[in-house]
């Protein structure tokens, strides 16, 4: 069984076999081997972060490692700095370059981003070689210093390792701690669908931002450890776009999204060449077939390869089982067979619904170039009610569910939630105000855990930041262990309960949707927005899904859906909008508008003028 | 302000942008044709150049005919790369085919140095060294024969989509796969003879460029970032935006070059290519993409 | 029976859109395929096509097994397929359009092609006018009618039209299903998808109505037009939905 002690024997036995290392490596060529490794690997650590938590593609990682090298280095040989200040200029000054290239690039993504990234990274290391007064241009930066330590100068290779290795524990400890956080989990969310994390409360404009800086940060730092150990020289032509390529090879070998991949990867590919020296000139082609090869056949790198190995699966159970959260997932089983298996109240705000007006919309629309997809529509959602929005294929009803959440900014009208007017506002900030979602081809972050799903549901009603994330105060683990709460209650009402560390895609159809449900109600939201509930559900699940939605309703959450399946509609709703053409043609009771002959028509098919039949 | 100078200087532009716009060009109809940024373009011009270099300078190959063997061995290497680095990840996300081409990249490069040595190599001109006068103004030939043959290549090409039918065919393969396939064109084959035409591109681009500069095993790496940027400019997935945006950019360079700062030559393409990615990132000529709810 | 479509099951990803579709279409007959949005129609379709494998089931056409097939092959063996939302070339002209249309048919005589196209510039003589404008300067109602026409320069005996009514002014609507009719006439099959039931039914000879990936109904024309089911199907009106009402009502106290 795994205890407390034993998750912190792991990581012990490792730090004091890392720190011992140095003793049995006695060639100070491989030791200069090492060092250049690790700076390699916080620089990976840190592209990890931008693309492996974040998913954005950074072409740029090995300028931000040359402007940490290079402020340092400049610092310490013209200014006269001692080195350990040198070492917070690296990682500030890069983590401000982060900040620089993060703005700019907000609204890209994909091959866009790539490329303003290269261009970005181009263009640095162009300065770096023309600013010939700060830099020295082409001729790099000789004799930087090394660190001292009261009078003991770190300059074996052997000692500086020491710092080396301690800086690589320490920021791996960070990148570790940052995955499994409130922060991680937002990065990650964005990675996994940008758009179903801004719905769910994230700031995604800050957080990739937030990525960039930090990454950013990581390279510098590294760039440091380079300047001051290994052969105290540094030139332009190290920090290449070229060179980029090679820390993103590292980051995807090791396997995306994994710290310790990254690492391992860094390492590989630097002792590798020396081991392989043999090769000579076609080492480089053999490098490039290989990266080739990884693509194809190992395109979860080495992290992939080992997660899927039987012996690894059965200890990383082991090493899970003794996680926090494993412990509190296990205690609150326990907690409710205990109590004969009644679930616990579902702790929404109950809002007696007393029928006044939740949501107001006023002339509503929006235009797309020519194309009237909203057209003018009014329409109210009364607190308690469960209210359907319904019409033929193309009359609005998603455009103005993605209105009401954000998606889209309405060409004119009003959107009003419980008095606050909230047209034209950012996704998060209307979650933040109350509001929640799913999404018709469902949203769900497919990567990550049912548990770290609903986690991220609470984002707008928690609020550990970047500091707390890493160094993980007490009130850190009490708020974490508050929304784990929660996230097991909720998913306890949906029907997951015991599926908490499954991976969200490994989910059947039915059940994804139910944990995007689940997702959306930990937010607390007033009003619930679903958009086609029901699509692909087979009867039995749809009957469920009605169950759900009454038990939701009862706990005074008011639900207006999208539906075109017309016997839930009629089976649910309180109150039902049609639409059709970007217009309101009908509204009233389910049996109002079943019988209203707009509607039928609008459905059905226009009554048609006697020209056709009559060419019978 | 001199004028000779400055017609001097748009010629050498327009020679440098007909090249930016002819490995443009190879970018955008791969990317049209199946959704794919190709990292290894610029490397569609290197390794003509070197192969043309091969054959006139060690085997002595008159020009004319070098044109030709080059041109067929980069139909089937395009062939062979599209099966290769293309074909086996054609369902994944973007980021394996993005570093498998750039592994496909690195690995000619290397080819290159090790079967031609790291040296830079000269390759000999199909024109002569004299420079023309043209206008009042001396000017390289060899910028003349670039241009020319650029517009000449363009021309067929116009000529191939306009109005033969497989150009049709392959148009309307990059406009809509799917329909395509439900009329019975043959996607597969469309998506393989572009990669080769657009291997030819890059041999076009390379025996052009090559007696302008010295071939080196790098000569691709900014060829193909400044052609790119070119596509960006022009409006990705344009092709009059890719010919236009690789002109535009040629004559750019050269100006700003010449009249704020030759040190950062490089830096222009980049310089420019942030600014149209915030401001306008659809380009010239592209429209603007926004994802569904 | 010139198509034969038998308990086909097709799936996209983890979910099950059709769970046993059945349904034939006799030469010369215009078929229609009814049914509420998510029903399973274009699904239906783009099984017969062959750009969805269905996980069970059989395809015959003409007595050969299509099952399976690439489209490629399909669009040779002789079904044309006009998709839902026209999607023509748009960086192409009209005429390009419809000459692509002829694209299977690989051995007929140049003087057979043009012989068509002179056909469809009868049937479409707005297509004859444009025939030099580029795909995207078209109408909405201008290109439902190009792509018509580039699925009958196929040559196909079996014409398979996914809601070409979607999208369009009224007017246009009837004049699409004039023309169907008149094609029809002419002599090509027809399965036509469409969510007009109403309009479909006025010049279809049989109809099937799905539901939730499963046939319904079937039945001529004359009998779905008067059918009250054939409402309840769409605007889920069914006797079990409103007990089921009723009964909740009940339950939870309202009026």
């Amino acid at each position: 069984m795994t205890t407390r002690l034993n998750r912190l024997l792991v990581p012990a036995v490792l730090v004091v076999a890392v720190l011992i290392l140095p003793r049995l490596v006695t060639s100070n060529y491989w030791m200069n081997l090492i060092n250049l490794s690790i700076s390699l690997a916080v620089a990976c650590l840190g592209l990890n972060i931008v693309l492996g938590y974040a998913g954005q593609l950074s072409l740029a990682q090995a300028a931000f490692w040359g402007v940490g090298a290079y402020t340092s280095a400049i610092l310490t040989t013209q200014f006269g700095l001692p080195v350990w200040a040198g070492m917070f200029a690296a990682f500030f000054v890069a983590a401000f370059f982060g900040i620089l290239l993060g703005i700019p690039t907000l609204k890209l993504s994909g091959h866009y981003l790539a490329m303003a990234t290269i261009g970005f990274g181009i263009i640095l290391q162009l300065i770096l070689v023309n600013a010939i007064w700060l830099t020295k241009g082409s001729d790099g930066i000789t004799q930087i210093p090394s660190p001292w330590i009261g009078s003991f100068e770190l300059k074996a290779p052997g000692d500086f390792y020491y710092v080396a290795a301690v800086s690589l524990i320490l920021f791996t400890w960070g990148a570790i701690h940052l995955k499994d956080s409130r922060v991680g989990r937002a990065l990650m969310a964005i990675r996994e669908n940008e758009m179903a994390a801004g719905t769910a409360g994230v700031d995604t404009t800050y957080y990739k931002i937030l990525a960039f800086t930090l990454s950013a940060g990581y390279a510098g730092f590294g760039g440091w450890l380079f300047a001051h150990s290994c052969s105290h020289y540094i030139s332009p032509d190290t920090f290449s776009f070229e060179q980029s390529v090679i820390m993103l090879v590292m980051a995807v070998l090791g396997g995306n999204g994994s710290a310790i991949g990254s690492i391992v990867g860094a390492t590989l590919l630097t002792l590798l060449p020396e081991m392989l020296r043999f090769l000579k000139d076609s080492y480089m082609m053999f490098y490039a077939a290989g990266i080739v090869a990884i693509m194809i056949f190992m395109p979860s790198g080495i992290a992939g390869l080992v997660k899927s190995m039987p012996v690894s699966l059965r200890l990383r159970a082991w090493w899970n089982a003794g996680s926090t959260a494993a412990r509190q997932v296990a205690s609150a089983a326990a907690a409710r067979e205990n109590s004969g298996g009644k679930p616990n109240a579902f702790s929404i705000e109950d809002c007696t619904g007393s029928g006044e007006v939740l949501l107001s919309v006023k002339g509503l629309a929006k235009h797309f170039g020519g194309l009237k997809a909203v057209d003018g529509v009014d329409m109210e959602v009364r607190r308690g009610e469960i209210q359907a929005l319904i019409g033929p294929n193309g009359s609005g009803k998603t455009t103005i569910l993605n209105m009401l959440s954000g998606l889209y900014v309405p060409t004119s009208g009003e959107i009003a939630l419980d008095g606050a007017v909230v047209t034209g506002q950012k996704p998060h900030v209307i979650t933040a105000h109350g509001v929640a979602r799913t999404f018709q081809n469902i949203r769900l972050f497919g990567e990550l855990t049912v548990l770290d799903n609903v986690l991220i549901g609470q984002h707008s009603r928690s609020k550990a930041g970047l500091v707390a994330s890493i160094f993980r105060p007490g009130s850190q683990r009490t708020e974490e262990a508050a929304l784990r709460l929660k996230a097991l209650e909720a998913l306890e009402f949906v029907g997951l309960r015991g599926k908490e560390f499954a991976e969200a895609k490994s989910l059947p159809y039915g059940r994804q949707r139910v944990l995007e449900l689940a997702r959306a109600l930990v937010s607390d939201p007033k009003l619930l927005l679903l958009d086609e509930p029901a699509a692909g559900l087979n009867a039995a699940e749809t009957e469920a899904l009605v169950e759900l939605l009454f038990q939701i309703r009862d706990r005074g959450i008011t639900i207006l859906l999208v539906e075109h399946d017309m016997s839930l509609v009629m089976n649910v709703s309180d109150h039902i909008t049609v639409l059709n053409f970007g217009k309101k043609i009908a509204e009233g009771s389910a049996d109002e508008v079943e019988h209203n002959q707009e509607v039928i028509d609008a459905y059905l098919g226009m009554e048609v003028a006697t020209e056709v039949s009559n060419d019978a | 302000m001199d004028w000779s100078t400055n017609l001097q200087m748009i010629a050498a532009g327009l020679a440098m942008g007909s090249i930016y716009a002819l490995v443009a060009l190879g970018f955008v109809l791969i990317f049209n044709a199946v959704n794919v940024v190709n990292f290894a373009q610029g490397e569609f011009a290197m390794v003509p150049a070197f192969v043309t270099v091969w054959l006139m300078s060690s085997l002595n190959i008159p020009f004319a005919l070098t044109c030709v063997i080059a041109v067929i061995f980069m139909g089937v290497f395009g062939i062979v790369f599209q099966r290769i680095a293309y074909y086996p990840l054609r369902h994944r996300s973007f980021l394996p085919v993005v570093i498998s081409t750039i592994g496909v990249g690195i690995f000619l490069k290397n080819g290159a140095q090790i079967i031609f040595g790291a040296e830079p190599l000269s390759m000999p001109r199909p024109t002569s060294a004299t420079a023309l006068k043209m206008l009042g103004v001396f000017v390289d030939p060899q910028y003349v024969v670039v241009i020319l043959c650029t517009l000449a290549l363009l021309g067929f090409q116009y000529f191939f989509f306009e109005k033969t039918m497989l150009g049709k065919k392959m148009l309307a393969t990059a406009q809509d796969k799917e329909m395509a396939r439900l009329l019975g064109i043959p996607v597969a084959k469309m998506i393989a003879i572009t990669f080769a035409y657009s291997s030819i591109l890059g041999a076009a681009a390379g025996i052009l460029v090559g007696p302008i500069f010295f071939v080196t095993k790098d000569m691709g790496a900014m060829l193909g970032l400044k052609a790119f940027c070119s596509a960006i400019l022009g409006g990705f997935g344009s092709v009059p935006g890719a010919i236009m945006g690789g002109i535009f950019l040629g004559v750019i360079e050269v100006f700003a070059s010449y009249y704020i700062s030759s040190a950062y030559r490089d830096a222009f393409a980049f310089i420019i290519l942030i600014l149209v990615l915030l401001l306008r990132p659809q380009g010239f000529f592209g429209e603007k993409i926004a994802e569904k709810a | 029976m010139m198509l034969d479509v038998k308990e086909i099951e097709t799936w996209y990803g983890a979910i099950q859109a059709l769970k046993g579709i059945s349904l034939d279409v006799n030469q010369g007959e215009i078929v229609s395929l009814l049914g509420a949005n998510g029903a399973g129609k274009s699904t239906t379709i783009k099984t017969i096509t062959g750009l969805l494998a269905p996980a069970k089931g059989r395809i015959e056409f003409m007595g050969q097994v299509i099952t399976g097939k690439e489209p490629e092959d399909i669009a040779e063996i002789g079904i044309a397929c006009v998709p839902e939302g026209r999607r023509i070339f748009p960086g192409l002209t009209v005429l390009d359009n419809l000459m692509l249309g002829a694209t299977p048919r690989k051995n007929a005589p140049q003087a057979d092609i043009q012989k068509d196209l002179g056909r469809v510039y009868e049937i479409f003589p707005q297509l004859k006018e444009s025939r030099k404008r580029l795909g995207w300067t078209l109408s909405g109602g201008q290109q439902q009618m190009l792509a018509i026409g580039r699925g009958l320069m196929s040559g196909s005996k079996l014409l398979l039209l996914d809601e070409p009514s979607l999208g369009l002014a009224p007017v246009l609507v009837q004049e699409v299903f004039r023309v169907i009719k008149e094609i029809n006439g002419m002599g090509t099959t027809i399965l036509l998808v469409e969510q007009n039931a109403r309009m479909a039914l006025l010049i279809t000879h049989r109809g099937f109505v799905l539901e939730t990936g499963k046939v319904m109904l079937t039945d001529t024309a004359a009998n779905l037009l008067s059918n009250e089911e054939m409402k309840a199907h769409y605007l889920g009106a069914h006797a079990h939905v409103k007990e089921a009402r009723q009964r909740r009502r009940s339950e939870r106290g309202r009026v």
